[in-house]
């Protein structure tokens, strides 16, 4: 019966294909907003786990401010004051609470095999007519390049002798050195950062993980972080990077590194100690609530297709009246009209429901070839949009169902 | 074979239908009296508003009396719910209207397996019952066709067919040559007639004598009451 309530169902479809179209199209557009937004959200989700990955290995950091997020501590008995996923953007954004002798100090902690302080500078960049203020600019030390193992398509990193003596060179990004000079030699040429001459003497490889989510990016300056200082006129510390020799280790150096800054802070955990994980949880909860939110909305535009099918079903149901009277007339029970018409509406709903899925799919090829984004569709995603447009057309078909079925033979039969 | 010796197929003592509504109350049936045996060929006549078609949908069971004793193959009607209606419906009549109410959507024989579709009955049976009734009306030829594309004779065919698919009891037909040309009509009646002396019992609602003419039985109908039975030898 259900299997010739499925065949009864595609023949009407069939035989009104406009309208069965408009009737979907709600479904469509619904699951398709639903799919894109998720799926975007998981590809932006899945970009930034690699890109915070190919940052380097066994790394932690830490910065200034509280920035919770971290269950891995809460699992370690740690104590946190903020809870998990929490997030103080003043913090993060205020003068910084690092300072050089924390990054001496975890230099001497246990297992700590390199340490990187970094500082930020903002300026603009200039070279001879060009002027560009898109670069970010990064003062460091040589062990950063150890940790990020950057790989130069021409020179080198600047080397400690010449942090020590607050040279004036720069390394420059593969976008800076494109921008600044197209395909130019880039090597010794001077460009001017804050009114002084830098001598180029590195260009690195362009990041094979894409731009611009994470700070990555490759439209990037490399300092001295002692000439930074001394061009900033402070010598705070923005962030300390540092990598542990061994991922066994990482959760005790956290530890380690938190009770000595703390000595250093005078008790105050003004600071976060971050594993990639934390960074990744912190990101994640921002990105999911947004994702949460824009997901919401989509679901309006299902909630209103179902509205439409609903609408359809009635006046598909009054037209068929005398079809209904028939099919009385030859034996069907109200149940068997009941489980036509409801089978009819749900058909049309997740048939909407698969052109959604299509079309998203579709959709996701776009972003990825514009937007850069690859959308991750999940198996989760599918089978909601699935069961979503199946639930849609249960509950919005019953009420059409319902009327078909309680139509009494002899008016359905007299009407036209 | 004597009369005693016939099975009762419909049984109606003192049926009466009352309409009460706002309109006022209206006796469409008043102290009906009926029987019809297992292979009779009845027809029941009267001029329009004497109640004839409210007779005819309460043998239907497309409608309840409201008074009286109908007894359906020895099955008390007054007690069944609309399901168990709906559910003898099915097994026990087969209705041929005056303008042949085929599905559009469907083809022939798609339109003659839709009573066996709701009776439940197995694909191979369905296959085999539809090129068993579509030869008994001469359309064996025309399962895949559209009841667009017929003629109004053969397209009563196909709702003939259609009535026979469940093998019912009785076969209920509402002016079944009214839409037909004479000629055509008379095809149609023959093939009743035929049907009847395979052993169909058949049910003719008409106002036009000369189909009253095919019956043994006419059953005249005026101001809701039987006027006379006439057997016709």
């Amino acid at each position: 019966m259900i299997f010739q309530n499925i065949k009864m169902a595609l023949i009407s479809i069939k035989s009104a294909k406009m309208r069965s179209f408009l009737t979907m199209l709600g479904i469509i557009i619904g699951v398709f907003a639903v799919l894109v937004m998720i799926g975007i959200g998981d590809g932006v989700k899945a970009q930034v786990t690699s890109q915070v990955s190919s940052l380097g290995t066994n790394l932690l950091q830490v910065t200034s401010g509280q920035i919770g997020g971290s269950s891995s501590n809460a699992k370690n008995g740690q104590q946190q004051k903020s809870s998990g996923g929490s997030f103080n953007f003043a913090s993060s954004i205020g003068a910084s609470t690092l300072t050089t002798q924390d990054v001496a100090t975890i230099e001497q902690t246990k297992n700590v095999s390199a340490v990187a302080p970094i500082n930020v500078l903002s300026s603009v960049v200039a070279y001879d007519q060009l002027t560009t203020s898109s670069p970010f600019i990064l003062g460091t030390t040589p062990n950063y390049s150890d940790i990020r193992q950057l790989k130069f398509q021409n020179g080198r990193f600047f080397s400690d002798n010449e942090n020590n003596s607050v040279a004036k060179v720069v390394v420059i990004g593969a976008d800076t050195k494109q921008n600044l000079f197209a395909d130019g030699d880039a090597i010794d040429k001077q460009i001017i950062i804050r009114g002084q001459k830098f001598t180029i003497v590195g260009v690195v490889n362009k990041s094979d993980v894409g731009s611009g989510i994470g700070g990555t990016s490759d439209d990037i300056i490399y300092l001295p972080i002692n000439t930074v200082d001394k061009l900033a006129g402070s010598n705070q510390v923005f962030r300390i990077v540092v990598q542990v020799n061994k991922a066994e280790n990482i959760s005790s150096a956290q530890n380690q590194i938190k009770a000595e800054l703390k000595k250093n802070h005078g008790g105050q955990e003004d600071f976060s100690v971050l594993t990639q994980e934390d960074l990744l949880s912190t990101f994640n909860t921002i990105l999911d609530l947004l994702t949460t939110f824009v997901v919401a909305i989509a679901s309006i535009s299902l909630l209103v297709g179902g509205i439409g099918i609903m609408n359809i079903m009635l006046v598909t149901v009054s037209e068929r009246t005398r079809e209904i009277g028939i099919r009385k007339a030859i034996g069907a029970t109200s149940g068997n009209i009941l489980s036509q018409f409801l089978i009819e509406a749900i058909i049309l709903s997740v048939l909407g429901g698969l052109l959604g899925l299509g079309l998203s799919y579709l959709a996701g090829l776009l972003v990825k070839k514009f937007a850069g984004i690859t959308p991750v569709f999940s198996l989760k995603a599918l089978v909601l949009a699935l069961g979503v447009s199946l639930i849609v057309g249960v509950v919005f078909g019953v009420a059409p169902a319902i009327k078909a079925a309680r139509k009494r033979p002899i008016q359905a039969l007299k009407s036209l | 074979m004597s009369k005693n010796s016939k099975k009762t197929v419909i049984y109606m003592k003192s049926v009466g239908k009352r309409f009460d509504d706002e309109a006022g109350v209206l006796d469409a049936l008043k102290d009906v009296n009926l029987e019809i045996y297992a292979g009779d060929f009845v027809a029941i006549m009267g001029p329009s508003g004497s109640g004839k078609s409210t007779l005819m949908n309460i043998i239907g069971l497309l409608d309840k009396s409201t008074s009286g004793v109908f007894m359906l193959d020895d099955v008390d009607i007054a007690s069944l719910s609309q399901k168990q209606l709906a559910v003898l419906r099915r097994d026990k009549i087969g209705f041929v209207f005056q303008n042949f109410n085929l599905l559009p959507r469907l083809n022939v024989a798609q339109n003659v397996e839709l009573p066996m579709v709701y009776a439940k009955k197995s694909k191979s049976e369905r296959k085999q019952k539809i090129a068993e009734v579509l030869k008994k009306v001469g359309l064996e030829d025309k399962a895949k066709s559209r009841s667009n594309r017929m003629s109004g004779g053969q397209v009563q065919r196909v709702a003939i067919a259609r009535a026979l698919t469940n093998d019912p009891s009785l076969i209920l037909a509402d002016e079944p040559t009214g839409n037909l040309d004479t000629k055509t009509g008379i095809e149609i009646m023959n093939l009743l007639r035929d049907l009847n002396k395979q052993g169909v019992t058949i049910v003719v609602v008409t106002h036009n004598p000369e189909v009253g003419d095919y019956a043994n039985k006419i059953v005249m109908v005026r101001d809701g009451l039987l006027h006379k039975t006439k057997a016709v030898s």
